[in-house]
């Protein structure tokens, strides 16, 4: 947008360090200490899970090498597939949900009225619960007997919330999106303050409405701060377990089994700790791809700020 | 949205007639905005408060009662057992625990961030940072016994560092991945003039990217101590003596053979939280301004 | 699994699963050499005891230790308690590590037989015949779910708890009806109670094992024991028993006539919602493990005490060939002895399993609590207000001609999970009934 007086200091990002040619022997030691570190409790674990993939163990007594047995087995089973695509589907639907809210609810927030300061801290409180108590409320709140709807008399909320597929699916994106909209608002409020005051005059004497200086301004001055909560948001839901472990245990049926729940299912219920660890080894196979991607995403994202600047 | 209300009436007089709202835009109330943050109060603050009286119901009214009554017969039973299963000592281990994770990992992670984003040109650290990558999908659930076996051997098995040491490691990835592509956002001219001005890399490091990158340390910091501070597998599975327990797993201890004792949870949600939230109440303009304070200002 | 019997609680869960495992076990099965993390006893008289925490068991085990500490001054046993699904975790963890403890507490049956085939735990079976005065103090039928090849890996300890059909009295007088005598008497109750806005059954569909105990009864009283002991046996093709496709096809019918709650599928056992529809009249019958009656006696206000819960056992159905007498359930819960502990600890163990679980305090102990001993003559001791039920639960356990482990504690934890993974499908009518048998089929004796 023509009409954006762009913030002093992007200007200059047209020359970024990343590109730099600076002693990069002096920084390499700098990184030393979290590499070591992740390695000797990251990567050598993941190898040994990649280790334990070729293998068939029950857990508990001696492990064999198998070759290519688990991955056989994994590979074939209807349940990878579903699993697959539920976690992608809650991915998507709960980036899809939490994105457009946080940054509304960021936005809204960054202003300092008083009501709305006290309105943060209300709304800070989800972020403080553990994953296990929000899903021990909301199974107390949405049951149909005992819960919300059954309580007020209202038929409408007395729905079979978590024993329906489709309604299940829909209420773990709800609480999902529960838990972690204050986390990502609070990003999204500390970005929008950061945005400078001279841009928002300048449109407005351009004549600019509330909603045109949001796409126009705030939206794209908050580009950074939505990959990095993208980022959080997607791979965090590869990973989300207690969540749903306690709320509907993959169920009904299978309808809400994700990767990570099939995995704890096969490897501690079932047992077989081969293909739970090929499962894993999936598992961090599609979060690399999907980190891959998203650095992708933010580089471009980078140039097309630098074009529009 | 109303992003921004500090402007001077002025700004606003100019209004034309093609934006017959402009005149009211500065000063006027933002319709869209203020009902939509009252139904998500409402949404946020109705589970809250069924926590909150539900700690005050008794294990046998819990079931017969309408649920989002306040109890009839109000009870500080839960909270009297919460507070005499030694809670104090877990909340301590857990502040411990969270602060000895925390601090170490967001510095490390921004040490490294730093590097990969000032040597991107080597080699060495392009691998470090694949690395880094390939760590952040690591389910914990997956590697827990590999992590177990690694503590034993080093002796720590049943101390609060068996928890702090994997969990610095886990934090790790994200870290990295959200402060290099904050660092790699701060303006290649003002390293450049850092240098001229005889600074060290280390110096360099500490005295202008940290203070730049200090809005995405919050949120690391953030975002990595609320993971860890209810975190339940690493306590569960690196520690066996009752005094070395967090909250988490303490938790988990007021469920009967039985079943779940839901109004016994919520009292120890309620009382785990309280301080938390007060904290944060107080430390409010803090956080905000630190999550503020890039380079934007 | 029963495991939870004693309910499983998610909530821990959470716990997480180390599903996934673990590597370094490979390299690091040379095994720490120190064994303090482990707890595997130690030496010196010491040893430790893994168990459950919580409400009724907890208090009871931690009183038979400070029992024995007390009688053996230089010895020391160290009892750690864990919540359920927690406890689940952890021995696994530990064990897959050699970090158990001396005295490994299960439920027996095919998680037993693992221990076994890991070399895990000890043969206890000479040990038994040398003092058959302990053997003697137990119930025979205990042994079976202990018993791994013809031989005896744990002691039977604690209590007995077979499966009953409980019932409210006093929605039964408010719709006007007799408690049913059979399963044609069952179908014609649920449009009756319906009616009402009654359930006519509560069910906590998402524990899974929950809608299993179903599938135990039916099949048992349809077509006997020997369909489930085929499967068992790892008969190819067992489940291709008409009697299973008839059963399976009872149950759809069950929920399609909506048997159960609405939302059964979300209610867990852990929660103990199930219990309370119960007791809060919003359900009319529950299909549930003896432990039931503590859980009603303590939330549900006067309704134990007013007279207001029956129980019986499971019906029979019409035309069926199996015994009405026969029940399922939990002959009792176990406890092993680590392979790997020392000896020292490993006699301790053995005096602790001679002396302490099998004296009078020990029995009182779980009689007061509300069960039913897995120790013999305790009949004696029924008194008070529990006396009726304790009674009836006896004599179920000791007049069944068959009293059978469930299902998902006898078989292998591999196949234990495809049965309740599909159980839950078939209650969801996710899958049909022959759909249903061509799944299980292909997991027998794996």
């Amino acid at each position: 947008m023509t009409t954006i007086a762009p913030p002093v200091v992007r200007t200059k990002g047209s020359n970024r360090s990343s590109g730099g040619r600076s002693g990069s022997g002096s920084v390499t030691w700098m990184a030393l200490p979290a590499f070591v570190w992740f390695v000797l409790f990251g990567i050598i674990p993941l190898f040994g899970v990649l280790f334990l993939s070729f293998t068939t163990w029950n857990g508990i007594g001696d492990i064999s090498v198998t070759g290519l047995t688990s991955w056989k087995a994994t590979l074939t089973d209807p349940g990878l597939p579903h699993a697959l695509w539920i976690t992608f589907v809650i991915m998507a639907l709960s980036w899809a949900v939490q994105t457009p809210m946080s940054i509304l609810i960021g936005v809204f927030l960054a202003t300092s009225k008083r009501y709305r300061e006290l309105l943060a801290v209300l709304y800070f409180i989800p972020l403080l619960l553990s994953s296990a108590a929000i899903a021990i409320t909301f199974k107390a709140l949405l049951d149909p007997n005992f819960g919300l709807g059954a309580g007020l008399g209202i038929d409408a909320l007395n729905q079979d919330w978590l024993g329906n597929s489709t309604l299940a699916m829909a209420t773990l994106i709800f609480i999902v999106s529960w838990q972690f909209i204050p986390f990502h608002s609070l990003i999204y409020q500390g970005a929008v303050r950061q945005i400078p005051t001279s841009m928002y005059e300048a449109s407005q004497i351009d004549g600019a409405g509330r909603v045109r200086q949001f796409f126009s301004i705030t939206l794209p001055q908050l580009k950074y701060t939505i990959i990095t909560s993208s980022t959080l948001m997607v791979v965090g839901s590869l990973t989300f377990f207690d969540l749903i472990y306690v709320l509907t245990g993959g169920g009904p049926g299978d309808s809400t089994r994700t990767l990570a729940l099939e995995m704890y299912q096969k490897g501690f219920q079932a047992n077989l700790m081969g293909p739970a660890s090929a499962i894993a080894v999936i598992l961090v196979l599609v979060g690399l791809a999907l980190s891959l991607l998203l650095r992708r995403l933010g580089g471009r994202a980078d140039e097309s700020q630098l074009e529009g600047v | 949205m109303s992003t921004i209300t500090e402007r001077t009436p002025s700004a606003t007089v100019t209004g034309t007639p093609g934006h017959p709202r402009r005149k009211s835009r500065a000063r006027g109330y933002n319709w869209f905005g203020g009902s939509l943050s009252w139904i998500w109060l409402v949404i946020v603050m109705l589970p809250i408060y069924w926590i909150v009286i539900t700690s005050f119901k008794t294990q046998d009214t819990y079931f017969i009662t309408n649920p989002l009554a306040p109890p009839t017969d109000l009870t500080f039973q839960n909270y009297k057992d919460v507070i005499e299963a030694d809670f104090v000592r877990y909340f301590f281990n857990s502040v411990v625990v969270t602060a000895g994770a925390v601090i170490p990992a967001v510095l490390v992670s921004f040490m490294a961030g730093y590097a990969i984003v000032r040597g991107a040109s080597n080699r060495l650290l392009r691998g470090m940072n694949w690395v880094f990558l390939t760590g952040l999908a690591i389910p914990l659930q997956a590697v827990i016994i590999p992590v177990y076996l690694i503590i034993i051997r080093l002796k720590l098995y049943d101390t609060l560092l068996a928890i702090v040491l994997p969990s610095i490691a886990f934090a790790i990835p994200l870290s990295v991945l959200v402060l290099s592509n904050f660092i790699r956002d701060v303006p290649k001219e003002l390293f450049e003039s850092m240098r001229m001005d005889g600074a060290s890399e280390w110096g360099t490091m500490w005295r202008l990217a940290f203070p730049l990158t200090r809005p995405a340390l919050v949120t690391v910091t953030i975002y990595n101590a609320l993971g860890i501070w209810n975190g339940f597998l690493l306590p569960l599975v690196l520690t066996q003596n009752p005094d070395q327990r967090t909250i988490p797993l303490a938790l988990a201890n007021f469920q009967g053979q039985f079943g779940i004792n839901v109004p016994a949870i919520a009292a120890s949600v309620t009382l785990t939280t309280v301080p938390i939230v007060l904290l944060y109440a107080i430390g409010r303009r803090q956080l905000l301004s630190g999550l503020t304070a890039g380079f934007g200002k | 699994m029963i495991n939870s019997n004693f309910s499983r609680r998610n909530f821990l869960g959470l716990a997480a699963g180390a599903a996934g495992a673990a590597a370094l076990a490979a390299c690091g099965s040379s095994g720490p050499e120190d064994k303090s993390g482990g707890s595997s006893g130690g030496g010196g008289g010491a040893a430790s005891y893994w168990s459950l925490s919580g409400e009724p068991g907890e208090p009871i085990r931690q009183a038979a230790i400070d029992r024995f500490n007390k009688a053996n001054p230089d010895t020391k046993i160290t009892p750690t308690f864990f919540q359920n699904d927690a406890y689940k975790q952890k021995i696994k963890t530990a064990l897959g590590a050699d970090q158990g403890p001396t005295m490994i507490w299960g439920w027996g049956g095919g998680g037993l037989k693992e221990y076994v085939n890991s070399n895990q735990v000890e043969d206890l079976t000479d040990w038994l015949g040398q003092n058959a005065a302990v053997k003697d103090k137990i119930l025979p039928s205990s042994f079976g779910a202990a018993t791994v090849n013809g031989k005896i890996y744990a002691l039977p300890v604690e209590t007995v708890q077979p499966i009953v059909l409980f019932y409210n009295k006093k929605v039964f007088e408010k719709v006007g009806v007799e408690p049913p005598k059979s399963w044609g008497e069952i179908m014609a109750l649920v449009p009756k109670f319906n009616a009402q806005k009654i359930a006519p059954f509560s069910l906590g569909g998402q524990s899974r094992w929950t809608n299993m105990m179903w599938l135990e009864f039916l099949l048992d009283r349809t077509a006997g024991s020997e369909v489930f002991d085929r499967v068992f046996a790892g008969e190819k093709d067992a489940w291709s028993d008409p009697a299973v496709l008839d059963m399976l096809t009872k149950i759809q019918d069950l929920v399609k006539a909506n048997g159960f709650q609405k939302g059964f599928s979300s209610t867990t056992a852990d929660s103990n919602a199930d219990q309370a529809l119960l007791y809060t009249g919003k359900a009319a019958m529950m299909l549930h493990g003896s432990w039931s009656y503590g859980i009603q006696k303590a939330d549900g206000g006067n309704f134990v005490k007013d007279g207001g819960l029956g129980w019986m056992n499971f019906p029979p159905v019409e035309g069926g060939k199996g015994d009405p007498s026969n029940t399922v359930g939990n002959p009792g819960q176990y406890l092993s002895i680590s392979s790997k502990a020392t000896t020292e600890a490993k006699d301790l163990a053995k005096k602790f399993f001679s002396t302490t679980l099998v004296d009078d305090e020990e029995k009182a102990g779980w009689v007061k609590s509300g069960g039913v001993p897995v120790l013999k003559n305790s009949d004696s001791l029924f008194t008070g207000d529990d006396a009726a039920f304790l009674k009836d639960m006896s004599a179920i356990a000791s007049n069944a001609k068959v009293f059978a482990q469930s299902w998902d504690q006898a078989l292998s934890p591999t196949a234990a999970e495809t049965l309740l993974d599909n159980i839950a499908k078939l209650f969801q009518l996710q899958v049909s009934p022959q759909q249903w048998v061509d799944a299980m089929n292909g997991v027998i004796g794996k």
